[in-house]
């Protein structure tokens, strides 16, 4: 067995090292009925809540009264619908009370939402499909979250899906995920947790996850099949489950694809048809809405979409590429060795020689012609006989970077390999090039697997993720 | 940064001086100043207040739509610097203004006594002190106006003076289900800032359009024939399509044609409330070329909270926006906002008002209503630009009486009415194809007014017999808005406008409605008997979980499962009785028998974790069970601190007749609400 015994004293990085020992005062804060209170905290900073009476929600999520929630490298905002008094401790780098939140309208969504479940239900009919569109830093995450999490208040069970490479949910940045909500959404850990192999204080969620590993959606060869088959995905699962068919699901969206050539929305509209949208959210763009109102007013009735505009929350706050790096290195972070404090994961590290990697490299074609190409021609551009990956031996170019495991095997073709599953992430925390040699940090032990792994461009690599 | 509070101002002052039509982007740039420099927001109020008074009475609107929109945008502190010289500055600019822009400047201060459309707070934009005294003095004015303008012309349409009902009741009651605002509207008729130009009356209780009932009651459910309903609705379908083949390229024909499939559609897929299908159903019968629409008019009252809140509020779409009227009847809402009986002096125009107004379309006289400013009055702006006004706008506030007003008035379009300037098909520059008599129609009187303004569009109908101030409304039931929203409450209208309006009620929905919150993680669960064994079973499961030593156990993330497993994956609500729904074999009950099915968690000992079973000495595969919420050796229990293969021990144990243990139910205890069998009650504890 070439694996090490666990990193069992890794774990312990993934703690604050730059831990503070100041003992920031606590406060209380006293909010009044339908406002929020809206902080941001760095990732070296942790800043703790605790709701001493009243009701407050997290993006949807109530806050349990006898919890005190930790946040770090959070932007986030503490809604309450009744009014409550908080305990705050620790630094925020900004920390203010709004009045003025868009709490009521995504609130109206998802009744109306919820009005659509009741029918299908009745009909024993597929629910809602949501799709929530608009610019980057529009708060579409915040929407999809809000959305979830009063379904699952409501005691539905949506399936959410995350087309956004930028942003993961339940898995690393590069990944597309879907899973059912039957649970609460986790309030200081983004989703919450994928299964780990021990029990967890929120509960778990299982998701289905596609390798991306682009930044941006392109077209052609990637983004538009894996939307394709993870739709295909999605309803054959709530083809069968009867639970979650009637609450539909929610598609959460980069940022990317909202900005339209000359009012045409080709990733858009590749979502909407191949998942059968029939509720658009639109956040934001009123250029967007029009634009889109305008495509899909003349639908027939049968199928007709309703295009809405949400306004984006004031809380919005750009979010600069400093921040969403720190943020993917926090979400890859969490995938090896757990969100921290008492749920440290202990990752193995492991050698493995050059032969055993099939390892296929991305490519990466925005980096050649995306931009030239419009999308039109993108139809029919993604076939078999594209080349989607080159094949390629480790070398020290994938030092640092994350490898997708799939579930294809490496003799497959390469349109297979694309639309595989994937069971993991490998990090490559070294390569020896001289000796052939690899060492990867794998989630779990065992051999290193046989199956086609890809490497993409993205997320960027994380250089010291075990030190 | 360092700029001085009079910088500020000057450059403030500079951009206003620009602005002299209702551009959007100059009022969103001024807006934009406003914003960025609120540490002198009292020297931008003072100059902007300046600029009102002394500019060209032309010129003053658009200074007012910048004032309304640093107000909603920006908020405090310019409510307060503003709100304090609001009723000079209004009243200065609303005396000297034509009676277009007056009505625009109504539309403007009936927004101002609600809140800001798109925000949660439900505080009116300006206080409704402020708002009182300016209503007040509107209300006298138009008094003052409508005299003079009576003792002129009789009467533009015949209509004969309201019959005195109770004069309380045609104030600015509004018809909402929201609490009320700025209740003590009221204010004494002597009210020393009215100014005496308005000489106290005591007549403006005549006024007929703004006559509201201050509550309205349920109204009797109509029945109305469904049937007929869609009967007549495919016939005029037919005959539209017939007039489309004819000239396929006359949009206004295409744009109500979908329209009016977009209607059948409704009905034929939705259950519609009484009351909407009333409007529908009004609104149908003025379509068909029924020789005698008239009566259908007649109990207007009835409908009057059916009245849609408009999409567009703005004059009629132009022909890239096809008519929605299913989203307007989705909209159908009761306008949740106060609304004022603030009628305009002219509010029954003449058809020669009509036409007056489209032969100069300078005049901002469109729909001033409850949209964003900058929106509503697209006559000024550039023609090229007209197009995406109005449907990039998605009115924030409910208008009721525009939209299907204007969508009446096109569809009764008369073949040669000028007013009508209905526009040669492609183009979209005349984008005001309607004049918007309903214009200054307050929402609050929406039915009649509406009514009317689409009988007035009608111009052969004989106008003078109206029979629509017959009844006086103040008597006449209504539908209580609130029963609107509690019917429709079920299937909130999936449109921008709907999701602005606030409906704090139902968010009990969500709390109330599961009154036993879970402490630790906020979960919330009925207050039945299933719920509280729910809620039993979900404190099991957070016991379980809370495991002190999980981590010393090595635990590590798991491979994610495949498409096929995760397709056939059934999630596990921890709170759910146990099942297992994910293959672990059948009921639980039967499952812990079968000794295949038990399982220990994976040892986090390394020597017990590699250690083979002691009877076949073969090694336990690891696998995910969900139940366990844990990696588990299946077919293994553990015995003395060794663990063995279930079936081994099994054939072991029956020779020497021990008695196997049973699996662990958790890591660390027995869970409650399991053991708990839904006969023996007793033993789930209520929490």
């Amino acid at each position: 067995m070439i694996s090490l015994p666990g990193l069992h004293s890794s774990a312990v990085p993934a703690q604050p090292t730059e831990f503070t020992s100041t003992v920031a005062a606590t406060r209380t804060q006293d909010l009044a009925a339908n406002t929020e209170y809206r902080f941001e905290v760095s990732f070296s900073r942790t800043l703790t809540i605790k709701v001493l009476s009243g009701t407050a929600e997290f993006f949807g999520t109530e806050l349990g009264p006898s919890t005190t929630y930790s946040f770090k490298g959070t932007k986030g905002a503490v809604y309450t619908w009744h009014g409550c008094r908080l305990e705050i401790s620790g630094d925020a780098e900004s920390e203010y009370v709004a009045e003025e939140t868009m709490m009521m309208s995504y609130a109206n969504a998802h009744f109306a939402l919820e009005g659509l479940r009741d029918k299908a239900v009745q009909r024993g009919e597929l629910g809602p499909r949501v799709l929530v569109i608009g610019p980057e830093n529009a708060g579409k995450t915040s929407v999809v979250k809000v959305l979830t999490a009063y379904a699952v208040k409501s005691g539905r069970q949506p399936v959410v899906v995350n087309l956004d490479p930028r942003q993961a949910m339940l898995s690393v940045p590069g990944s597309f995920t879907a899973a059912a909500f039957s649970s609460i959404v986790d309030v200081e850990d983004g989703w919450g947790s994928s299964p780990i192999s021990g029990p967890s204080p929120v509960p778990v969620k299982m998701p289905l996850v596609y390798h991306y590993g682009l930044a941006n959606p392109e077209e052609g060869k990637l983004f538009k099949p894996l939307v394709t088959r993870m739709a295909l995905a999605v309803t054959s699962r709530l083809e069968e489950d009867k639970v979650s068919r009637p609450a539909g699901f929610i598609i959460d969206s980069p940022g990317a694809i909202s900005q339209g050539k000359g009012g045409f929305y080709d990733n858009i509209e590749h979502i909407v048809s191949e998942f059968s949208v029939n509720v658009l959210f639109v956040l934001g763009s009123e250029r967007l809405y029009s634009d889109l109102t305008r495509k899909y007013s003349n639908r027939p009735p049968e199928d007709s979409i309703s295009v809405i505009r949400l306004d984006k929350s004031g809380g919005c706050v750009d979010r600069d590429e400093v921040y969403m790096k720190q943020l993917r290195q926090a979400q890859i972070r969490s995938y090896f060795f757990g969100s921290g404090g008492d749920n440290a994961l202990a990752p193995y590290s492991q050698m493995a020689d050059f032969d055993d990697l099939n390892l296929f490299k991305t490519i990466d074609a925005s980096e050649e012609n995306s931009n030239f190409r419009s999308g039109d021609d993108g139809d029919g551009m993604y076939g078999s006989s594209a080349e989607i990956y080159e094949r390629i031996a480790p070398a020290s170019i994938i030092q640092n970077s994350l490898l997708a495991v799939t579930t294809s095997t490496a003799n497959e073709k390469q349109d297979i390999i694309r639309d595989s599953s994937v069971r993991g992430y490998l990090y490559v925390a070294d390569v020896d090039e001289t000796k052939k040699k690899v060492r990867l940090l794998s989630p779990q032990p065992g051999q290193t697997p046989s199956n086609a792994i890809v490497y993409g461009t993205f997320p960027e690599d994380i250089p010291g993720l075990l030190t | 940064m360092s700029l001085t509070s009079d910088e500020v101002a000057a450059d403030f002052k500079d951009a206003l001086l620009d602005l002299k039509v209702n551009s959007r982007p100059e009022i969103s740039n001024l807006t934009i100043i406003a914003k960025e420099n609120t540490e002198h927001a009292e020297a931008i109020s003072r100059e902007l207040e300046n600029h009102i008074r002394t500019i060209r009475p032309e010129w003053k609107l658009p200074a007012l739509y910048v004032l309304d929109s640093i107000v909603k945008n920006v908020g405090t502190p310019y409510t307060v610097y503003l709100g304090r010289n609001l009723y000079r500055t209004f009243m200065d600019a609303y005396t000297l203004m034509d009676p277009g822009n007056r009505r625009a400047m109504e539309g403007l201060l009936r927004t101002w006594k609600q809140p800001v459309p798109e925000s949660l707070d439900k505080r009116p934009v300006f206080d409704s002190n402020v708002t009182r005294d300016i209503e007040n003095a509107l209300i006298k004015f138009r008094t003052v106006a409508q005299q003079a303008l009576s003792q002129r012309q009789v009467l533009p349409h015949g209509l004969p003076p309201r019959p005195q009902t109770n004069p309380m009741a045609n104030g600015p009651w509004r018809n909402t289900p929201t609490p009320p605002q700025n209740m003590p509207r009221y204010a004494a008729p002597n009210d020393p800032r009215i100014r005496q130009p308005f000489p106290s009356t005591p007549q403006y209780g005549q006024y007929p359009v703004s006559a509201t009932p201050p509550i309205q009651y349920p109204a009797p459910i109509s029945s109305v024939d469904l049937e007929n309903l869609k009967a007549e609705l495919s016939k005029i379908i037919t005959n539209t399509k017939t007039a489309w083949a004819l000239s396929p390229s006359d949009v206004s024909i295409q744009t109500k044609l979908k329209a009016l499939l977009d209607l059948e559609t409704v009905l034929k897929t939705q259950t519609l409330p009484p009351q909407q299908l009333e409007a529908v159903r009004n609104q149908i019968q003025a379509l068909s070329p029924s020789p005698a629409p008239l009566p259908f008019y007649a109990p207007p009252p009835s409908i009057a909270p059916a009245v849609p809140t408009p999409q567009q509020a703005a004059p009629f779409p132009p022909a890239s926006t096809p008519v929605n009227i299913a989203q307007l009847l989705a909209s159908i809402k009761p306008p949740p906002t106060p609304q004022q009986s603030s009628t305009p002096t002219i509010s029954t125009p003449s058809l020669a008002d009509m036409l007056r107004r489209v032969s100069t379309p300078t005049q901002a006289s469109s729909t001033p209503t409850a949209m964003p400013p900058f929106f509503a009055p697209p006559f000024s702006a550039p023609p090229q630009a007209a197009p995406s006004l109005p449907q990039a706008a998605p009115p924030p506030a409910p208008t009721p009486v525009a939209d299907l007003a204007s969508l009446l008035a096109q569809f009764t379009k008369p073949a040669g009415t000028p007013a009508v300037a209905h526009a040669p098909p492609p183009q979209p520059a005349p984008l005001p194809q309607f004049p918007p008599p309903q214009i200054g129609a307050p929402p609050a009187s929406g039915a009649p007014d509406w009514l009317l303004n689409a009988l007035k569009a009608m111009p052969n109908l004989p106008v003078g017999n109206m029979p629509i101030q017959t009844p006086p409304i103040g008597s006449e039931p209504m539908t209580r808005q609130v029963s609107a929203t509690a019917t429709a409450s079920s299937g909130i209208e999936l449109t921008t406008a709907s999701m602005k309006q606030p409906r704090l009620h139902l968010v009990s929905r969500l709390y109330e409605a599961y009154p036993n919150l879970c402490a630790t993680c906020g979960r919330r669960f009925e207050s039945t008997p299933q719920g509280r064994e729910k809620k039993a079973r979900h404190m099991d499961w957070h016991f379980k979980v809370k495991d002190p030593d999980a981590a010393k156990r090595g635990i590590h993330r798991s491979w994610y499962i495949g498409e096929k497993e995760w397709i056939e994956y059934r999630e596990v609500d921890e709170a759910a009785p146990e099942q297992n729904v994910n293959g672990n074999g059948g009921p639980v009950a039967a499952a812990k028998k079968d000794p295949k099915d038990k399982y220990v968690p994976v040892p986090a000992d390394t020597t017990l974790a590699h250690a083979p079973c002691p009877i076949c000495q073969e090694k336990f595969d690891p696998t995910w069970n969900v139940e366990a919420n844990d990696f588990v050796w299946m077919d293994a229990l553990k015995v003395n601190g060794k663990i063995y293969h279930a079936t081994c021990w099994e054939e072991y144990s029956k020779g020497s007749g021990i008695v196997a243990p049973s699996t662990p139910d958790s890591v660390l205890g027995k869970r409650k609400a399991e053991l708990a069998s839904p006969a023996s009650g007793k033993k789930v504890r209520a929490f």
